[in-house]
């Protein structure tokens, strides 16, 4: 019932935000660079995949990734309305607004968290390789999203193997710590992206059955947190959307809440 | 010179005092001598000048030495009997009186010395007028017979126990007219304690000590001292601290090496210091696994060495298994908890028990032993809160802990022995309210008043480069702590302190209290320099202010497998929890022997609240011996301390004991110690003259030299021992006397001829 209060909160303030619709191009603010915080949410950005359709088009409407690839699908809505969620439900000292990371650059080990989306799509060059292999090592978190089906899959483990060629994927079992760290998270579903809107299908490609799946560390530590066959960047978007549903946005908001919570203590 | 003026040995000025022999009264003589002074001005004064005022003086002093002559001045002093005293004479023979008594090593040695100043003239002397019974001592005194006795004499004590040997004397001379002592010794030896310098007082026997051996120091490296911690935890590092003194090496290079049985533990260069002066030079080596264990340290001889004994050390390490349990205490979800968590994972002997307002009404717990652990947040009771050994509290205001729990954080610092560390962060130290808070005294810092202190890194462009942010730098002392050592090498540990990330924020935790240390430093990038890491003792525990909750960023910013994060944090949170005492707890002083088996164990048992324990079933101490035997040692309650029991034992054997102490209901304790027979023979072997010289003092005799041996017989009669009379020795006909009465008038008819008026 809270989280309801708060994400009917939040939509009114989104709804402010954008003037009435889900169109609101340009009505985000640049991020300011003046904002120190504990936490930064931080997405990955990545070149794409030959083959990939990285760079215009794509599906979707609203505010979504324009010129700049298939990472910043959702962007910056999506990050930002999550960490509205964040900041109200948890103690999280976070900044409001996010954080584009890059593999080419050192800047990355300041944000021990990463959130990376369309991941079928992503490739490293090996140096890139390289800084994503010693981020997780040290202590880093990733989590991947918005990827669904068997050919996603597959894509998506190429640019995985790049980065550890051989530890294995596990799929995360109900019990699972990140589970319930802070909600308990017994009864997961399916959480779909905005076509289900219209389509009213909670799955896109041949993704029918959502997997929680993730790479641990040498301790056991979940270091890659899998989201197969599910859009939570979808939902937390459109989380101020009177047709989106509030189950499957609330769901979103506390996945992602767990697994920043995880990220922060393991 | 002094005898021909004054007729009398000085001894007899020294013990003597001056007295007046004639009839009238003193302060009639002082009259008349005024009296003469001032008729004297009175005549003189129309003619009143430097020249009247020099003839003035020269003639009243003329008169006032014939008027003292006139009341017959004495010197009364006790004097001993000839025939009916005895003089005892002890001669060392103790190994080190095997040294050359010259600074070159040839030559006669130092109790050849002696027994040739013996036989050639002092014994002769003093057995002119007095009975003397010779002895040797060393750790307790022998008669030497007087025929051929002195020839049978062989230093090969392994030590020299001064104390001891003069106790002995005074017990077996009790009823003998003991006169006064010599004593012929090196002095190498550690003193005299108040009780025997008290008992020879009350005797009034003065001891004279003639000194043997060069006074200065041989040419030699000596390793004098090694300070050891009683006690570690299995694989921990261990720092001990070394003290090096040498002469005629000076700023030339020795290696130190620390073994353990074989196992070479560490090895390092050491520069000597100047010659005279001692260095302290801490080392560090890894514990190893649980075992009591010997660890010598040593020395590498220099060529031209003349004692190489001295170059080796050793010491009892009890290595010991036991899990140190630490609460960790986070007001809000932080990365540097995180990596915290990650880092005490690595230690196998830490139990990180960790509760983080997840929300505001959710506290999120990890590393609990069981679902009851901190169930109910917070510990309020102090038998929950006293189960850990360390506290750490991050990012949490001051108001959130309750009068109550605030009392017994106090508590578990000051009566409770732990430590307690303060990291910095939004709602910590000064931006958390700690200032005005009533546990703002566990803080080793005296916090800013105001508020702003916490500052976060600039993660903008070129944040790398340049004094954008905050970086760590190690202090003088943080240079030889054990918490702040990455790499072993000193020189380059400051190296790698200075090559570390910057920090991901820093805070202003205000200036340091006296008895505080600051072990490391934040360079701001306003060009302060704040305290990063302080530390101070605290009650029984120890408190600390680490004033960041960045230090993750050295894990995440460093490559891949370099253990400075993890390193740090784990000897950080050992020194915090390491020596925070049981509800039972033991001590031994000393923890190491030499050449004497003294050693006083105390026991203390508190209750699960940590205050003294009242009702505690008699403690027994099972005490392991070199020789494989164990004996017990019953322990009695103190009446003034209540909880402390203490028993006195006596190590017989040389070699280390293990003393295990169980308590039903408090636990159990182990404590070691050693003994070293004819260790302490090796060390110091010059001369030690202050000694002799404070022994001679304190009890009314002198210091010799071996040449002055035939003085020495002619300072003995002087004493107020054995069978003495007081005798008034005249000081009318001294020489001294006939000179003045003829100097001063001299001088006056040769200034008078000087001014043209005879």
């Amino acid at each position: 019932m809270k989280l309801a209060i708060v994400l009917l909160c939040v939509a009114v303030a989104a709804f402010a935000v954008q003037f009435g619709g889900y169109q609101g191009y340009g009505r985000y603010q640049p991020a300011p660079t003046n904002e120190r915080a504990e936490f930064a949410w931080s997405r990955l950005q990545y070149d794409p995949a030959v083959g990939s359709s990285g760079g215009f088009g794509g599906y979707g409407y609203g505010f979504r990734r324009g010129r700049r690839g298939l990472w910043s699908t959702d962007y910056p809505k999506a990050d930002r309305t999550f960490l509205d969620a964040l900041k109200r439900l948890t103690r999280i000292n976070a900044r409001s607004y996010e954080q584009p990371v890059s593999l080419s650059t050192d800047d990355v080990f300041n944000y021990p968290f990463l959130y990376a989306v369309q991941v079928q799509s992503w490739t490293f060059t090996p140096p890139q390789a390289q800084k994503l292999h010693d981020y997780l090592l040290k202590g880093g978190f990733l989590m991947v999203d918005d990827f669904h089906g068997t050919a996603d899959w597959d894509n998506f483990m190429l640019g995985m193997r790049m980065v550890f060629p051989n530890r294995p994927v596990v799929d995360l079992p109900d019990n699972d710590e990140i589970f319930h760290v802070l909600y308990n998270l017994d009864d997961k579903f399916q959480v779909p992206g905005e076509q289900f809107v219209n389509t009213g299908r909670t799955y896109e490609k041949d993704g029918y059955v959502p997997k929680w799946r993730a790479i641990r560390d040498d301790d056991g530590r979940v270091m890659v947190a899998i989201c197969h066959n599910m859009h939570l960047g979808d939902a937390w978007e459109w989380a101020d959307s009177p047709q989106y549903p509030e189950k499957f946005a609330g769901m979103a908001f506390r996945i992602g809440v767990n697994y920043v919570m995880y990220s922060m203590t393991h | 010179m002094f005898q021909l003026l004054f007729r009398y040995p000085p001894a007899a000025y020294a013990r003597g005092h001056f007295v007046l022999l004639a009839a009238w009264p003193a302060w009639l003589l002082l009259v008349l001598i005024a009296a003469f002074a001032a008729a004297l001005i009175w005549l003189l004064r129309r003619r009143w000048n430097s020249r009247t005022a020099a003839v003035w003086g020269l003639q009243s002093a003329v008169v006032a030495v014939i008027l003292l002559l006139l009341w017959q001045p004495a010197l009364a002093v006790s004097e001993l009997q000839p025939e009916q005293n005895i003089v005892a004479v002890l001669v060392d023979d103790s190994r080190s009186m095997a040294l050359p008594n010259a600074a070159a090593d040839s030559g006669p040695t130092r109790e050849q010395a002696a027994l040739n100043s013996l036989q050639s003239s002092l014994l002769p002397a003093l057995r002119r007028k007095y009975q003397t019974r010779v002895f040797s001592f060393d750790s307790k005194i022998a008669r030497v017979a007087d025929a051929g006795g002195l020839s049978q004499i062989k230093p090969a004590a392994p030590a020299t126990r001064i104390q001891d040997s003069l106790r002995q004397l005074l017990d077996q001379t009790g009823s003998l007219p003991l006169g006064a002592v010599v004593l012929l010794s090196d002095g190498a030896d550690a003193g005299v304690d108040a009780a025997t310098m008290a008992a020879l007082a009350a005797r009034h026997i003065p001891i004279h000590t003639v000194g043997f051996g060069s006074l200065q120091p041989p040419r030699d490296v000596s390793l004098d001292d090694v300070e050891l911690p009683a006690e570690a935890l299995a694989k921990s590092r261990v720092q001990a601290t070394v003290r090096v003194r040498q002469n005629g090496f000076a700023s030339q290079h020795a290696t130190l090496t620390v073994r353990s049985g074989n196992a070479v533990l560490a090895s390092q260069p050491i520069t000597l210091p100047p010659d005279g002066q001692t260095a302290t030079v801490p080392v560090m080596f890894n514990a190893g696994p649980a075992a009591p264990k010997t660890i010598a340290f040593d020395l590498s001889p220099l060529p031209g060495e003349s004692n190489r004994a001295d170059n080796t050390q050793s010491r009892l390490l009890n290595v010991v298994t036991r899990s140190q349990r630490v609460l960790y205490i986070e007001g809000e979800p932080r990365w540097e908890y995180k990596f915290i968590r990650r880092a005490e994972a690595k230690d196998a002997q830490v139990q990180l028990v960790s509760m983080v307002r997840a929300t505001q009404n959710k506290i999120y717990r990890q590393g609990i032993s069981d679902p009851a652990e901190l169930a109910d947040g917070f510990p309020t009771r102090a038998q929950d809160l006293f189960r850990y050994q360390a506290l750490i509290i991050g990012s949490v205001e001051a108001a959130y802990f309750t009068p109550l729990q605030q009392d017994l954080i106090q508590a578990f610092a000051e009566r409770r022995g732990g430590g307690i560390l303060f990291l910095g962060g939004q709602y910590s130290l000064a931006d958390g309210g700690w200032a005005d808070s009533s546990m703002a005294p566990l803080l080793p810092l005296t916090l800013p008043s105001h508020k702003g202190t916490f500052v976060r890194a600039d993660l903008g462009p070129d944040s790398n480069n340049g004094r954008k942010n905050a970086t760590a730098a190690l202090t003088s002392f943080g240079g030889s702590s054990i918490v702040t050592r990455l790499v072993d090498d000193p020189a380059a540990n400051a190296r790698k302190w200075r090559g570390l990330p910057f920090l991901m924020d820093y805070q202003d935790a205000g200036t340091p209290k006296p008895g505080a240390t600051v072990l490391a430093d934040i360079l701001a990038p306003d060009g302060r320099t704040l305290p990063l890491l302080t530390v101070e003792n605290y009650g029984r525990g120890r408190t600390a202010v680490l004033a960041t909750s960045g230090t993750w960023r050295w894990q995440m910013n460093l490559p891949l497998g370099d253990p400075s994060h993890d390193l740090f944090w784990n000897q950080l949170v050992r020194w915090l929890a390491a020596p925070t005492p049981g509800q039972l707890a033991a001590r031994i002083s000393p923890s190491v022997l030499y050449d004497s088996g003294a050693a006083h164990l105390t026991a203390d048992v508190r209750d699960a609240e940590y205050n003294p324990a009242v009702a505690v079933p008699a403690l027994t101490a099972h005490i392991q011996q070199p020789n494989g035997t164990a004996v017990d040692a019953p322990l009695q309650a103190s009446p003034q301390n209540p909880g402390e029991f203490s028993a006195d034992f006596n190590a017989s054997l040389p070699g280390p004991y293990l003393a295990t102490i169980n308590a039903p209901g408090f636990g159990q304790t182990t404590v070691s110690f050693e003994r070293f027979d004819g260790v302490a023979e090796n060390f110091h072997t010059e001369q030690n003259r202050d000694l002799l010289q404070r022994l001679a003092r304190q009890t009314g005799g002198e210091y010799w030299q071996p040449a002055q041996a035939a003085e020495l017989a002619a300072a003995i009669p002087y004493s107020n021992a054995g069978i003495a009379t007081q005798q008034n020795l005249p000081l009318w006909n001294l020489p001294l006397n006939f000179l003045l009465l003829l100097l001063l008038p001299l001088a006056e008819w040769f200034l008078r001829r000087k001014w043209g008026v005879v």
